[in-house]
């Protein structure tokens, strides 16, 4: 996996053959261009620890496919735009698994545009907000007309864990085209008190039987990143970093 | 040797009083089956044991070993050396069940087990009851069939290893041999001084594990407390007798009215 450095003056980079990516480290970086060219199959990682507040924007060509994992475990205000165009065949997947924590306050926008015909997309969200913390999950769909026989779904689900806790969802599809597939799905409430209870039943107190369910729930992005990476998303859901 | 002394239990979920004054004592080694009509208050009282936080204990006392257990927490309440075996146990999303045991047995060790040894301790448990081993490196319950979810709880009960074990319907959802193999686990956990509060609408249950006694609960509180030929006889004639020969009016099970009867333009009301 190789890793793509920021700086702040311009981040365009070009992906011209299947290789995957990395980038872990955000300070102050201006918004980040990335365009895979045609036939290009490609998955990008991205770990966020300081929080990211810009746009990041991702062409992707004919036929070609990205899978995109966003771990994100800052612990202030961010507000992170992600804007995909897909051409003819194209194909994004998008995963977020996001833990929002005390007097943190984010908001992730995922748009997606379905600028030619057989384009795919899925934009798959997790989120756990504990204390006074606020997630905000956009996503946006655009089927654009003539964008025929396109696919795209969102899914949304936020775990709140306090009473002052905000998860909020906001799918949006915007379809100018017949003979298309677009659904949404999303789900904001808090942890189940009978797990909780069952967990606790075999002796694990409260707060480690929260981490094993956050662990869990947020485990799926653990699928795009290496074992060292993996190890770092463990300690960070657990509260040790 | 454990003893577990509930006293003048009362308890109430959502302001509705389920258990009126609960007496009765167990002792680890012994085996009581607990009987008694569907909506008396017998899962209740466990779960009431467990310290589940949907029911209120609004008057009484549970000691064991002479320390209120309802002063505790529901995992204090385990490292103390209580166990459920939950009438269905939940699915917990995305937690996988080796972790989660792992995680439960260190709670209940002085030193976290190595990997070898909780390998080990694994391996012999889903041996012991013919659970495929792959079951435990899956999501906790996650899409198990209703016998595969019993034989989990059994699983547990076997690492934990506690003082006193309640098992709320332990043996719905298994078939015949899953049933002899959660029954041998009984007995011989029996046999090393486990103490059991059984819960099972079914004599077969109690036939396999022999309780030492037997005590029904009619409308929240213990009628009877007597010895194992209690269960055979509800299993033959129901709980008429306990009117007849006791005096004591059996409560039917209270269900609210639907608030409409009739379909399509009541649905919305219907599906409240």
């Amino acid at each position: 996996m190789k890793e793509l450095l920021l700086d702040n003056i311009s981040n365009n980079f070009v992906v011209d053959k299947n290789e995957n990516f990395f980038i872990n480290k955000f300070d102050g970086a201006k918004d980040i261009q990335i365009t895979l060219n045609e036939n290009v199959e490609s998955v990008l990682s991205l770990l966020s620890l300081s929080g990211y507040e810009g746009n990041i924007n991702i062409k992707i060509s004919k036929d070609s496919r990205l899978e995109i994992y966003y771990a994100d475990f800052a612990k202030n205000v961010t507000k992170t735009k992600v804007n995909i165009s897909l051409e003819k065949g194209a194909k994004v997947i998008f995963h977020l698994a996001s833990l929002t924590v005390e007097n943190s306050n984010k908001l992730f926008t995922v748009s997606v545009d379905h600028d030619a015909v057989n384009t795919y997309s899925l934009i798959d969200n997790y989120g756990v907000v504990k204390g006074n913390g606020k997630l905000v999950f956009d996503g946006i769909s655009y089927i654009k007309n003539g964008s025929v026989k396109s696919k795209t779904r969102q899914s949304a689900k936020i775990m709140v864990f306090d009473e002052k806790s905000i998860g909020i969802a906001k799918p949006i599809l915007k379809i100018d085209e017949n003979d298309i597939e677009a659904s949404h799905g999303a789900v904001v409430g808090k942890i189940s008190d009978e797990h909780l209870f069952y967990l606790m039943s075999r002796g694990l107190s409260e707060e480690k039987a929260k981490i094993l369910i956050t662990y869990g729930y947020l485990k799926p992005i653990m699928n795009g990143f290496d074992e060292n990476i993996q190890a770092t998303i463990e300690k960070l859901i657990e509260g040790k970093m | 040797m454990s003893t577990l002394v509930i006293k003048d239990l009362c308890a109430e979920v959502e302001g509705k009083p389920i258990l009126k004054g609960v007496n009765l004592t167990i002792s680890k080694g012994e085996t009581v089956a607990l009987l008694g009509p569907n909506g008396h208050g017998k899962s209740t009282l466990l779960n009431v044991l467990m310290g589940h936080p949907k029911y209120k204990v609004t008057k009484g006392e549970v000691l064991l070993d002479g320390k209120n257990i309802l002063e505790m927490s529901t995992d204090e309440r385990s490292k103390l050396g209580l166990f459920l075996g939950m009438q269905n146990p939940s699915e917990v999303p995305g937690v996988i069940n080796s972790d989660f045991l792992r995680a439960a047995i260190n709670e209940h060790n002085d030193k976290p087990v190595s990997t070898y040894q909780f390998y080990k301790l694994l391996d012999n448990a889903t041996k012991e009851v013919k659970m495929p081993f792959d079951l435990a490196t899956r999501g906790l319950n996650e899409g198990f069939s209703g016998g595969e979810k019993k034989r989990n709880e059994i699983l547990q009960l076997i690492l934990l290893n506690p003082e006193i074990a309640f098992l709320d319907e332990i043996d719905s959802g298994l078939d015949v041999d899953a049933l002899q193999i959660v029954a041998d686990v009984i007995n011989k956990l029996k046999a090393q001084g486990m103490g059991f509060l059984v819960i099972s609408h079914y004599a077969r249950l109690y036939d396999l594990i022999k309780p030492t006694r037997a005590v029904v609960m009619i409308n929240g509180r213990i009628a009877v407390d007597a010895g194992p030929e209690v269960a055979n006889r509800i299993d033959k004639h129901g709980y008429e007798w306990i009117k007849t020969e006791l005096g004591i009016e059996v409560a039917k099970e209270e269900k609210d009215m639907n608030t409409v009867s009739i379909g399509s333009c009541a649905v919305k009301e219907s599906i409240k």
